[in-house]
């Protein structure tokens, strides 16, 4: 495959998003980003990233959510596997578990952020092999 | 009655006086005599109360029926003793209508004499008791009925709510400020079963669970309870056993208040710590991203890129120090105990000053500023140092919202008692949507024209606590792509010539 492995990172904070980006270019990825719902959904589209790092919290507390449900739910975007970095469990209290978030997350991970990148990296890593197993 | 026991003998017949006298002052009583009616009823009216009157009936000058219908009269607790040479039934009778308590016939012996007095006495000594006693149940009820309304009056005016149960769970005392807060029928029976009456089945629970055998253990029971209705309203009730001397227990007072004020502003504090920890996290996690890259070498080693790094949280961490700033400037405004030092100020020196010092700032973006001040403005009360933040953050805002080689205007006019200042920009503008919230804290306005700008998201929300402490008001207008404009406007001090 002398494609390189695409990326989506979706986030509203520029610093994330520009920071991760060059981190990942590092290690051989191609790299798109998107600060919206509605963005990443049009890169989601046209880019046919391998993997996606999601916010699900951004400006709005529900954008990351319907995003995530919108790729899980259409049949050529569900094996796209999603890291879901959050900042709920630290602000409300909610932990997400395989158990109750499990039927919508499938093959994906969930860190809680902030992140960092080194942690980021192997994060994608580690998502990407576990998701080339399962599709075979 | 006195110590002394004061006997007056009314008779004609000098004999009977003296003899009376005798007998009467060996017993230990002070005896006084009259010689007719007359005389005894000035003696009488002129002197002490006397105990008991021994009266002849036949006497010339007012006879002794007469005198007895003036002094029962008179003195109703008299003891009257008819002395009389004629015995019979009628005259017994008729005197005993006049008053008389009892009669001794002529002629008699000392000790007849004696026993009959001493019996009269008695009856008056009880007589003065009983009305004594009556007195003073009198009185008590009157102060009993006196401290009832004075309690009653305190309970009715009385801001927190109470209510007492009874160990029949029925209602027995109640206040208007109960009736409003659970919102009960206006016209309350008391003895009616409080299942019919308190809608509030949280209510209901709290006090059965006093009238429990194992409520003993608790002095008082609080809970918050929370009303539905138009508007939902949050109660505090305090609960504890109304006991007797002996500890018995006789039902539940419950005391009512209002907590929905505090609890809004609570759960406002709580919203406001949580923003803050998310404002303060962000620009955090993002410096030690790029210090963990660079120093991991995780982005490549092409200094140029770890350069721009460094420069990125380094911007970072000068706008999370602009942030604790505008934070701490911001709990200042906060603080009820806030010391303003309010002078009479002409704002044109403030507002020129401003304009220089963030001049700089403007340059790198070449941005334009136009100042036009007149060469002295009415006078404000106003205190300088909130001034010059209110002035700081409008034109920085107007730079950083604004477009390369934009324009960035200040000017000052008279408006009838008001210094309207207006700092107006070229920059991207405001939608409409977002207008009505720039003033809230932490609101930014999120797009790829703000993506690289910092902000603290608390500058406006601190301009306008400024002016409204200043008695003003600021006002916004703006067009997308076109700029903004804000408008402060302060109460002109007029000044006595």
């Amino acid at each position: 495959m002398g494609e390189k492995t695409k990326i989506l990172l979706v986030d509203d904070d520029v610093d994330f998003i520009d920071l991760n980006k060059a981190v990942l270019e590092n290690q051989g990825f191609e790299v798109a980003a998107a600060f919206s719902g509605r963005e990443a959904m049009e890169k989601v589209r046209f880019e046919r990233p391998d993997l996606i790092v999601l916010d699900l919290m951004m400006e709005k507390h529900d954008t990351g959510f319907t995003f995530a449900k919108a790729v899980k739910a259409d049949p050529l975007y569900k094996d796209i596997p999603i890291l879901m970095l959050t900042a709920v469990s630290a602000e409300t209290g909610y932990d997400f578990s395989q158990e109750l978030d499990g039927y919508w997350m499938k093959t994906d991970d969930y860190a809680s952020k902030p992140l960092l990148p080194d942690e980021l990296v192997k994060r994608v890593h580690s998502l990407l092999e576990r998701a080339k197993k399962e599709t075979g | 009655m006195s110590e002394t026991v004061n006997i007056l003998v009314v008779d004609d017949e000098r004999g009977i006086r003296e003899g009376c006298r005798r007998i009467l002052t060996a017993e230990g009583y002070s005896v006084d005599v009259a010689v007719n009616g007359k005389e005894g009823w000035d003696m009488v009216q002129a002197k002490k109360p006397y105990d008991l009157l021994l009266v002849d009936l036949m006497m010339p000058v007012m006879g002794g029926l007469e005198l007895m219908d003036e002094v029962s009269r008179f003195d109703p607790e008299a003891i009257m003793i008819v002395i009389t040479g004629f015995a019979t039934i009628e005259t017994a009778v008729e005197a005993m209508k006049h008053g008389a308590y009892d009669y001794v016939p002529k002629p008699f012996t000392p000790d007849h004499l004696l026993a009959v007095v001493n019996r009269g006495l008695e009856k008056r000594r009880l007589r003065i008791q009983a009305q004594r006693l009556m007195e003073e149940r009198d009185q008590k009820l009157l102060e009993v009925a006196k401290e009832e309304s004075k309690l009653r009056a305190i309970v009715d005016s009385m801001a927190d709510g109470i209510l007492v149960i009874n160990n029949e769970r029925q209602i027995v005392l109640w206040n208007p400020a109960a009736i409003r807060m659970l919102n009960l029928h206006e016209k309350l029976e008391a003895g009616k079963n409080i299942d019919e009456l308190i809608p509030q089945k949280d209510l209901i629970r709290l006090i059965d669970k006093v009238f429990t055998p194992d409520a003993s253990q608790y002095t008082v029971l609080s809970e918050e309870i929370e009303l539905s209705g138009p508007e939902s309203r949050t109660l505090m009730v305090n609960l504890s056993v109304v006991r007797d001397n002996d500890g018995q227990g006789l039902g539940v007072v419950s005391v009512l208040r209002d907590i929905t004020d505090l609890t809004e502003i609570n759960q406002v504090k709580t919203q406001f710590v949580t923003m803050v920890t998310h404002e303060l996290r962000a620009p955090v996690a993002a410096i030690e991203g790029y210090l963990t890259a660079y120093l991991q070498g995780l982005a490549g080693t092409d200094p140029q890129v770890s350069r721009q790094m460094l420069e990125r949280a380094k911007q970072r961490a000068h706008a999370l120090l602009e942030l604790v700033n505008d934070l701490l400037e911001f709990s200042r405004l906060e603080a009820k105990k806030l010391v303003r030092k309010k002078e009479l100020l002409d704002l044109s020196g403030i507002i020129t000053s401003t304009v220089e010092l963030l001049r700089a700032q403007g340059d790198s973006k070449g941005i334009q500023f136009q100042v036009d001040l007149p060469a002295s403005l009415p006078l404000v009360e106003a205190d300088r140092g909130e001034m010059e933040q209110l002035f700081t953050n409008l034109v920085s805002n107007a730079i950083k919202y604004n477009v390369k080689r934009g324009k960035v205007m200040v000017s000052a006019k008279r408006s009838n008692h008001a210094l309207n200042i207006r700092v107006a920009d070229t920059g991207i503008g405001i939608a409409g949507e977002h207008l009505p919230h720039i003033f809230e804290e932490f609101y930014r306005v999120s797009g790829p024209e703000t993506r690289y700008t910092t902000g603290t998201g608390l500058g406006l929300s601190i301009v306008k606590k400024i002016v409204e402490s200043h008695f003003g008001r600021v006002e916004v207008e703006s067009i997308v792509d076109k700029g903004t404009t804000f408008t402060v406007k302060l109460p002109i001090k007029e000044q006595r010539r």
